[in-house]
């Protein structure tokens, strides 16, 4: 079973190796490398998509990857985001450099697709770094001003947390003996010390950055902003969910941050569900007084990270119990409602920024009648966003704050409800500019084919998945108990 | 297993597109198409009314159930479950009469973007449908939300000048409300024995003494918040009279007529039908809230220039009674209290109704809704004035309109639970004054000079005897009603 795999690997391997020599050999075709990925990244998506239905505890690459459900969940979710930027770049992409561009989008794929289902820090580690890389380098890609600070900005904080991780790591094989993720858990709780409670925090600060937790969200907005609207897309919607993966491999499994303080306070539980409310909170209030609509949509993807933290804390605070798999089913129901209705929502961003060369808000006064396609995608993925039924985001959110709502955390489910109904506030805005503003021009825009396929599927999927659940639901919580079993 | 409730909801959420689509061909085709479909769902809907006034179940039984596993995993379980008894039946009825009747009123006072108006009037009825039939709390939060987006762009693209603020001040008080209300169910389940989502299981663990009472509080706070701010109980008001005075007149309609219900229909099913030990305890401070609505209400309406705010504000005053007349019967044990109460709402639904049209109307012709700009109206718009007076005459409680029978219910149950609460009789005497007040400001006072008549025609007429016939004939035929609605009452009693 496991060669569905090895296939994966070398088609996304050699397709990275590979697009490059087209730019050498100047075919004059320049949208060739990407038509190649896409079928690449499809082909991809229906390997691991088998694979997953038929999941497999058997190692390969000696323990460093086993291809278990939960893996598969994060690998779908990634390359179907890639996808998804790929078929865009089609038409976003102006500039030349377009099979080194494809090339890298190929490797930070592959990187994602081998951190899903890393089983050792080490395999964890390597993956990581191929995931972003290529992406330091993608951000950069304008080759304008802004963007090149952004990729600078972007490399800069990465090397840091990757840093602060391979510390953590190092620690852990310091005190364990071991890279393997099981071996460190299982030494940190039968040795407790006070420095595996630093590298369990270490870990949360490097993940931290990825998945954009406040306070290690700093760099978001800037880098978001200044990249290619794509990229963008590619960083908010999959790379921060490789992030989760991290997080839910690695900090999952150890609930007390043993012995840095003898507070009985001092729970994985209780840094989670600090970290989920100032997340949420910030990311909503910042997210309202914004400007232009990549960094709107960057706070609000900050807020999100917060929703999503809190099946961490129904999970930390009392494994096995159905509280926890309810928390952590809506925990990877939401990373994958997310990345839809996120991605949604960038690349209709994206769109506009194409063709009227702007993204501040006043470009979207009465975008319902310049382009209709769009703007309807962009209020779905909202209303979706904000959690309004019967849109997907509205499943998700429901499970996360199920998970909490009645017991000691009851105060989050609180403060995620309001900051839900606090986020309207700024989604109903956009909504409210896009249908009753005037705009300066009422003239039509054209909506190219592929954005318009892509944003068909996406709302096809935010409507389907919130009208009929049970099956994406299923699928996830199967995945969840085998994971917490 | 029946499929009508079904039927009733997607038939609507069908429709909507297929209306769209003709409307955006042909003007008249789409609006005939409309009105066709309003009606055959208004047929349905009588069938409902009809067989739950010919079988009325007994209390905690439900007519035309529906139900299916949505989702379940790990001990998780959600159910779409649907049916109908003496609560729910007459507010199907009026909500899908009050349907019909604004498609009719809409042709003249809405103007554009009419494909996108008849559709989500549409969207809005299926969602309608499915509050008032949803038997399990999860589906009936679904479709109170769903209620929430065609109604946003009714007010922000339809409505006055104001609109956008209006739209936006409504969407964020009632999904803040609503998500409060979410969090208390959800805070229930996950306290109880054996979790469930679905009413009638919960009302079976009830009557078993299986529900701790100190877990009802909190749900109980929670959904007193969300249904507060949907009935609107003062002080959470503020988003109805911008809302009102920005809607366009049809849009008012449905908002007084059948939004506003949803606020009374979830404080009797829910808040008293679910955490029964909970709103005992405290019954005397929703009664004492209702009270001080009723009156705030009457008052705030008396001070309004504008004969559209006056009217939204008589709503907040009625909407009172449904509070006041539900929690009066947990005191006193009358079960005319709850009759009362679903009786206010059918009859309101439709007076107020009438009259929220009629201000569409009158601004339409005479150009202004000032009651002080407007004179004369008896002699320049004579029909005007009458459908006005009669309106007016339905609203204040005047027999022979059934309103009348339904704040006497109320208001006798309220007796029976204390003498204090003697003093809501002044509210009608309030009411019928500044009814009275405007009658004689703007139909008996003389026409300004030179002032051209725009009357509306006799087919109008006709719409708004449909508003009008019902009330006078429900005062006779109240069984109707009170019948299905004696084993809700008596249930709900019961349970407390």
């Amino acid at each position: 079973m496991t060669d569905y795999l090895t296939i994966t690997v070398a088609l996304l391997a050699g397709t990275g190796l590979f697009l490059p020599l087209l730019q050498v050999f100047r075919t004059g075709r320049e949208n060739l490398a990407g038509y190649i990925l896409a079928l690449v990244l499809a082909a991809s998506l229906a390997l691991i998509g088998l694979f997953t239905l038929y999941p497999s505890t058997v190692p390969w690459a000696g323990s460093l990857v086993i291809p278990d459900q939960m893996g598969g969940v994060f690998a779908l979710v990634t390359l179907g985001v890639t996808l998804a930027v790929t078929v865009a770049s089609f038409d976003f992409l102006k500039s030349g450099n377009k099979p080194i561009y494809y090339s890298l989008l190929g490797f930070t794929a592959l990187g994602m697709v081998l951190l899903s289902y890393s089983q050792d820090l080490l395999m964890l580690f390597v993956s990581w770094e191929l995931m972003s890389l290529p992406t330091y380098v993608l951000a950069g890609f304008d080759k304008k001003q802004h963007s090149n600070e952004a990729s600078v900005k972007y490399a800069i904080i990465g090397a840091m947390s990757s840093a602060v991780i391979l510390y953590a790591i190092s620690l852990a094989y310091g005190l364990t003996g071991s890279t393997q993720i099981s071996t460190v858990v299982a030494g940190f709780t039968s040795h407790p010390s006070a420095l595996a409670g630093v590298a369990t925090l270490l870990f949360v600060a490097g993940f931290g950055f990825k998945m954009s937790i406040v306070p290690f969200h700093m760099w978001i907005p800037d880098a978001y902003e200044g990249a290619p609207t794509t990229i963008s897309t590619l960083l908010a919607a999959a790379t921060k969910k490789a992030g989760f993966i991290a997080a839910i491999r690695v900090l999952l499994a150890i609930t007390t941050l043993y012995a840095v303080t003898n507070s009985p306070l001092f729970t994985m539980a209780n840094v989670f569900a600090v970290l989920a409310l100032v997340t949420m909170t910030v990311g909503n209030i910042s997210a309202l007084t914004q400007k232009s609509m990549t960094r709107l949509l960057a706070y609000s993807s900050i807020a999100q990270a917060g929703y999503i933290l809190i099946g961490f804390v129904a999970f930390s605070n009392a494994p096995g119990s159905s509280a926890a798999i309810i928390g952590l089913t809506g925990t990877v129901f939401h990373v994958i409602n997310h990345a839809v209705m996120k991605g949604a929502a960038f690349l209709a961003a994206a769109l506009v920024l194409l063709q009227l060369k702007r993204s501040d808000l006043k470009a979207y006064d009465g975008l319902g009648r310049r382009m209709p396609i769009t703007a309807f995608t962009l209020a779905v993925a909202f209303l979706g966003l904000a959690g309004v039924p019967p849109l997907s985001g509205f499943w998700s959110k429901l499970l996360l704050i199920l998970s909490v709502a009645n017991g000691p955390y009851g105060w989050l489910a609180l403060a995620a409800i309001l900051n839900s109904a606090f986020s309207l506030g700024y989604y109903a805005w956009i909504i409210k500019r896009m249908y009753m503003d005037e705009g300066e021009s009422t003239e039509k825009v054209k909506e190219p084919f592929w954005f318009v396929l892509i944003f068909a599927v996406m709302v096809g999927l935010i409507i389907g998945i919130g009208l009929f659940p049970q099956q994406v639901i299923s699928f996830v919580s199967n995945a969840v108990t085998s994971f917490a079993g | 297993m029946s499929y009508v409730l079904s039927l009733l909801i997607a038939l609507p959420l069908v429709a909507a597109p297929f209306v769209f689509i003709a409307t955006r061909a042909n003007r008249r085709l789409g609006i005939y198409l409309s009105l066709a479909l309003s009606v055959v769902v208004l047929a349905i809907a009588a069938y409902v009314f009809g067989q739950v006034y010919a079988t009325p179940p007994p209390g905690g039984q439900y007519l035309f159930q529906e139900k299916y596993s949505w989702i379940s995993f790990s001990s998780f379980g959600l159910n779409y479950f649907l049916g109908t008894d003496g609560l729910s039946s007459p507010l199907i009825f009026v909500s899908a009469l009050l349907t019909v009747l604004v498609i009719i009123g809409s042709r003249k006072l809405i103007d554009h973007h009419e494909a996108e108006y008849y559709s989500l009037i549409f969207m809005f009825e299926g969602a309608i449908m499915g509050v008032f039939t949803s038997l399990n709390l999860i589906l009936f939060y679904i479709f109170w939300e769903i209620v929430l987006i065609p109604m946003f762009f009714f007010i922000g693209v339809w409505g006055g000048p104001r609109r956008k603020y209006a739209a936006l001040k409504f969407i964020i008080y009632t999904f803040s409300g609503s998500t409060i209300m979410l969090l208390g169910f959800l805070y229930f389940y996950m306290g109880m024995p054996s979790p469930s989502f679905d009413i009638p299981t919960i009302q079976t663990m009830l009557q078993a003494h299986q529900i701790p009472v100190a877990l009802e509080y909190v749900p109980l706070l929670a959904s007193f918040i969300g249904f507060a701010v949907k009935l609107p109980l003062v002080p959470f008001h503020s988003w109805l009279p911008d809302a009102h005075v920005e809607a366009p007149s049809p849009i008012s309609v449905l908002l007084a007529g059948v939004l506003l219900k949803m606020g009374g229909y979830g404080f009797i099913r829910i808040s008293i039908g679910l955490f029964p030990g909970a709103s005992t305890e405290y019954a005397w401070v929703f009664l004492a809230l209702g009270l001080f609505s009723m009156f705030y209400g009457a008052v705030a309406a008396l001070l309004q220039k504008d004969l559209k705010k006056m009217i939204a504000f008589t709503s907040i005053n009625h909407m009172g009674f449904v509070l006041f007349g539900a929690y009066a019967t947990l005191i006193s044990g009358s079960v005319l209290g709850i009759q009362g109460a679903i009786f206010q709402m059918f009859t309101h639904a439709l007076a107020i109704g009438c009259l929220f049209m009629l201000s569409g109307y009158v601004q339409h012709q005479a150009g202004t809704r000032e009651i002080p700009l407007l004179k004369g109206l008896g002699i320049t718009m004579p029909r005007t004035a009458v459908i006005l007076v009669l309106g007016s005459a339905a609203a204040m409680g005047l027999p022979p309109f059934s309103s009348f029978l339904a704040e006497f219910m109320v208001i006798v149950a309220g007796i029976s639970a204390s003498a204090i609460t003697a003093i809501s009789v002044l509210v009608p005497v309030i009411t019928a004054g500044y009814f009275l007040w405007m009658i004689k400001r703007t139909v008996l006072s003389p026409a300004e000079p030179g002032h051209e008549s725009h009357d509306m025609g006799w087919s109008d007429v006709a719409a708004f005897a449909v508003y009008l016939i019902p009330l006078v004939v429900l005062i006779v035929t109240s069984y109707l009603i009170l019948t299905p609605a004696l084993p809700v009452a008596q249930f709900l009693k019961g349970l407390a």
